[in-house]
């Protein structure tokens, strides 16, 4: 692979100055929660590293990718199937891969992959969605690796991937009466689905969402200090450094899952406004990278990458106020944690890649 | 060069990618109008939950003062209690939490439920007391379960600390927690429901003095309550320390031959220069120690309508007629105003008639020739008939007033009423009538509108005992500030009574002999080797032959037994009165004061305090039973607040 230097000049630079603000944020939030302390500093150096991979990402020709997303593919596979039988447990989840005393989280970096793959299935050949085979083709391609995510456990980054599925397919001409038929199929099924499909504690969650005081001290406790937490910050917050509730530690997650709120508490409504300004901005200019694509692939991987970005920031958002149940999903680019950040900057670099060679050949 | 195929397929795509763009301004338009309702639109409840949830301010009591007695012994201290309390917040399920509580700590559970149900509308996240003055035993069972019942709280309060039996319980009064009321009082200003203060007594006088500041903790706690940081902290400020005039084995002397007796009543002690009070009670009293740990419904209501009125402080809050001790207003005055000498002689055959009137002598066959100091041994109503007849009555008011026995004392106890010696004016004032000279003959041996305190009869006796000089009395003689005892001075004398000195020592000579010469009415109070001075008075409720008449009512119509008394009779170093309801004679009172006058000079002079002898002290073959509250058993259900229902 030789990198190309032409297409620089395309760069969308008010994409990345968009990302880059909102890392900016994060740091912020996280340099408050921690006092300046662990966290921030460790979030400090994943971010060069983030930047890194992002470089990686932009510079080498997508379509070379995605030519080689099957190889892609089988590492991701094997990777999950290693972290099942040698990988290093968290909290009750057996997650990581310890590889020369650096752990990686391979279910991180599953959304890149199934969405090059997906990208790749359904933008070559002339293919696309319209078929019941073709569907079900892709499926298959995700329901893998979701499932080896799902058996971690780890139901919320399983999760993900079904946003990027859903976003390619229905991009790549998913006949519209599908999809009615779809949301009607899982409206039926969800009682089956509670009753069978879901584990205890899962069961709980959504109780506890439903009705927080059934569950004071457990998740109910987390989803209410959660809109205490944003609701005390008020119309313009409690200042840097003065949130209360995340530093005295009532918030848990304040630096992970729920960054948002920590944040929300400081610089209030007005900061939250920016904020989803910025997410906003970075969504909907990074579809725009999907309509400038010069071709379906490129198209497609840009819709699953955002498809599944877009899912993650909303579903996390709206559970930092305490609008969504508790789940284990960080909130891209401003949540403390590493591999998070390198696979997000990652994603993104692909994002930036395919507009970036929209006049290529 | 697109085939129509892949044309139709980019139409759709684009279509579709301007959904989803659409799909995504959707979203975060939703979102924000989620953020602006939580943050702006319920801001303040969140904000106030943010505050309520997790920064606590916990009360730091401030332990009341200490009161010690004249020679330094402790008298009322404070001991650690301990509380069990309920904080609904931490808990999942308080039904099922509040009936293990009842079974480990053996309470009935629909008490607890009941205290809960109070506080209904507290905030969740405060503690509420629901078994105060927990026993050790309740303590250690809940203390162990502390895993499993994260809801339940004990804590640590300083609880007041009373002597034994009750001990000077008027004069130290009670604290409970503020009253309703009360909070709107300027007194009380500044302080919150749940504060304890002094309800009467010196608890109540010196309250402010007593309650020190409460400190405060401010507190950061997780989410099952339990302080992971504390932010600040202020200490409590304890209440002043105060050193009483009182001494200790005094008081009690005068309360164990009191209750030998069976008598209600009052009495007090005071050292005649200055005006200490010595000892006071009244009887029958309450024990404060019950108020220290919650008194019961029950138990404050039985006190509350006893018949003999526990709560009442005889000493100050009670008028009677003082009988025969207004004797020596009489011959202060008489002689003060020369209306008669220190040898004057009057001859009593019995009675004498005034403004066609007969008024009768206590002796019947009357005492034959009378001077001042012979007319106080025998108490001959002839004498100070003659005297009352040459003076206005006025002018009796006036030597009253001088000697303390009318209007207030001043000492430092809540709630005293005025003593009553007539004027002209008054009975105009009163009865819108004018006033018969014959009125003033019944003013003379205390009977008639002579209404006094005994607290109002102990200061004129000091007054008279230290040669004429109205003294306060008074119940503290030094504070602590903080570093050292400053003493406080007593207060300013109030009047003066001038007397030449052959009439003083008239007067207390007759005194004297009442008790140490043959014949005299006080005899019963004579202490080898002390010149005890004294007088007896006994006042009827009623006319004698009414009483023949009454009969044996359920009213108690006997007579009131007084003694008032100084010692020693050149040296006055103590003075004061006893008061026996009902006591039918002076003889009690007497066997009381000499019990007590006996006990006072053996400490003086360090010897070994004398034994009570019951048999010498006359005893009530009528009394009353009176309800003593017995101290509810420790660790019972909190009970309803007392207090409020009734007016002691």
């Amino acid at each position: 692979m030789i990198v190309d230097r032409r297409p620089l000049p395309h760069l969308d630079l008010p994409l990345l100055g968009g990302i880059l603000a909102l890392c900016g944020i994060g740091l912020v939030t996280l340099y408050s929660v921690s006092q300046g302390g662990r966290e921030f500093w460790t979030q400090v150096y994943w971010l060069p590293v983030g930047l890194v991979a992002l470089t990686v990402c932009l510079l080498v020709d997508y379509r070379s990718l995605s030519d080689r997303s099957l190889i892609l593919y089988g590492l991701l596979i094997v990777g999950l199937l290693l972290v099942w039988q040698f990988g290093v447990v968290r909290g009750g989840s057996r997650r990581w891969l310890s590889l020369a005393g650096v752990t990686v989280q391979p279910s991180e970096f599953g959304r890149i992959v199934v969405a090059l793959v997906l990208a790749a299935f359904y933008g070559e050949n002339r293919r696309s969605a319209r078929t019941a085979g073709q569907l079900v083709g892709g499926a298959l391609l995700v329901g893998l690796p979701a499932y080896l995510i799902y058996r971690q456990p780890d139901l919320g980054t399983a999760v993900t991937l079904v946003p990027v599925f859903v976003g390619i397919v229905f991009v790549a001409g998913l006949p519209l009466r599908w999809m009615a038929a779809a949301v009607v199929a899982g409206l039926l099924f969800s009682p089956v689905v509670w009753m069978y499909g879901l584990q205890d504690y899962q069961r709980e969650r959504i109780e506890t969402f439903l009705d927080p005081s059934n569950d004071p001290r457990g998740a109910g406790y987390q989803q209410i200090q959660a809109k205490i937490t944003v609701g005390s910050g008020g119309l313009t917050g409690k200042g840097f450094g003065a949130g209360t509730q995340s530093s005295y530690g009532f918030m848990p997650e304040a630096h992970n899952d729920f960054v948002f709120s920590s944040f929300a508490e400081e610089f209030g409504f007005v900061g939250v406004l920016v904020t989803l300004a910025l997410y906003l901005f970075v969504l909907v200019r990074s579809v725009d990278a999907a309509r400038l694509s010069r071709d379906r692939v490129g198209a497609f991987l840009v819709v699953g990458l955002v498809s599944g970005f877009g899912f993650q920031v909303l579903y996390n958002l709206s559970m930092s106020a305490g609008f969504a149940p508790v789940k284990g999903l960080t909130l891209p680019l401003m949540s403390y944690g590493g591999s998070s950040l390198v696979s997000t900057l990652a994603a993104f670099g692909l994002i930036l890649n395919v507009r970036m060679r929209r006049f290529s050949n | 060069m697109l085939t129509r195929g892949t044309h139709e397929l980019r139409e759709s795509l684009q279509a579709r990618l301007l959904a989803l763009r659409v799909a995504f301004l959707f979203c975060f338009a939703a979102l924000a109008v989620g953020f602006w309702v939580v943050q702006v639109v319920q801001y303040t409840r969140y904000e106030r939950m943010a505050a309520n949830n997790h920064l606590r301010t916990i009360p730091l009591r401030a332990p009341r003062g200490i009161l010690f007695d004249r020679n330094g012994e402790v008298l009322v201290q404070n001991r650690t209690s301990f509380t069990i309390a309920i904080v609904r917040d931490r808990s999942s399920d308080l039904d099922g939490a509040i009936g293990r509580l009842a079974a480990i700590a053996g309470v009935e559970e629909a008490g607890i439920r009941a205290t809960v149900e109070r506080h209904r509308r507290d905030a969740v996240f405060r503690p509420i007391p629901v078994i105060e003055h927990a026993t050790f035993a309740q303590v250690a069972a809940v203390a162990a379960r502390q895993a499993e019942l994260p809801e339940l709280l004990i804590q640590n309060v300083p609880t007041r600390s009373y002597p034994a039996n009750a001990l000077a319980a008027h004069l130290f009064g009670y604290v409970t927690e503020i009253r309703e009321a009360q909070l709107h009082q300027p007194e009380f200003e500044g302080l919150e429901a749940g504060d304890l203060v002094g309800q009467t007594g010196l608890e109540r006088t010196y309250n402010g003095r007593l309650m020190g500041e409460d400190g405060s903790r401010f507190v950061v706690v997780d989410s099952v309550g339990r302080e992971i940081q504390t932010l600040d902290e202020q200490q409590p400020i304890d209440g002043e320390p105060l050193q009483l005039t009182i001494d200790y084995d005094v008081q009690r002397a005068l309360e164990e031959a009191f209750r030998v007796s069976g008598f209600a009543g009052a009495g007090v002690l005071l050292e005649p220069s200055t005006g200490d009070v010595l000892a006071l009670t009244s009887l029958p009293s309450y024990d404060p120690n019950a108020f220290a740990v919650g008194i019961d419904g029950r138990a404050f209501t039985a006190l509350n309508t006893d018949p003999l009125r526990p709560f009442r402080n005889r000493a100050v809050q009670d008028r009677y007629p003082p009988g025969s001790t207004f004797k020596i207003v009489m011959a202060v005055a008489g002689l003060a105003e020369r209306v008669t000498t220190t040898t004057e002689r009057v001859y009593c055959p019995g009675s004498a008639t005034f403004y066609g009137r007969r008024f009768r002598c206590n002796r019947p066959g009357g005492h034959g020739w009378m001077n001042v100091r012979d007319a106080l041994k025998y108490s001959c109503n002839v004498f100070f008939y003659t005297i009352g007849d040459r003076l206005k009555v006025d002018t009796i008011h006036e030597y009253a007033r001088r000697l303390g026995l009318v209007g207030l004392t001043g000492l430092d106890l809540p709630n005293e009423v005025e003593s009553r010696v007539p004027t002209e004016a008054w009975k105009r004032r009163v009865y819108n009538d004018r006033w018969y000279p014959s009125e003033t003959i019944s003013v003379a041996i205390g009977q008639g509108a002579v209404d006094v305190t005994p607290i109002g009869l102990a200061t004129m006796m000091a007054t008279v005992a230290n040669g004429g000089t109205l003294v306060t009395p008074h119940l503290i003689r030094a504070r602590y500030d903080g570093e050292h005892w400053a003493p406080v001075p007593p207060p300013p004398a109030r009047a003066r009574v001038d007397l030449a000195p052959d009439m003083l020592a008239a007067v207390h000579d007759g005194l004297w002999r009442a008790v140490n010469a043959d014949g005299g009415t006080a005899w019963r109070a004579r202490v080898a080797d002390r010149d005890v001075a004294g007088k007896t008075g006994t006042a009827q409720m009623i006319s004698r032959e009414g009483r023949a008449a009454a009969g044996q009512v359920a009213r108690d119509l006997r007579p009131h037994g007084w003694f008032v008394f100084f010692a020693p009779h050149d040296d006055p170093q103590v003075a004061g009165v006893i008061f026996t309801e009902h006591g039918e004679t002076a003889g009690t009172s007497v066997a009381i004061a000499r019990h007590v006058l006996e006990t006072f000079f053996a400490k003086r002079e360090g010897r070994p305090l004398p034994p009570l002898d019951p048999n010498t002290i006359g005893r009530n073959t009528r009394a009353v039973a009176s309800a003593q509250p017995a101290p509810p058993p420790a660790g019972t259900a909190t009970p309803a607040p007392a207090g409020g229902e009734g007016d002691e």
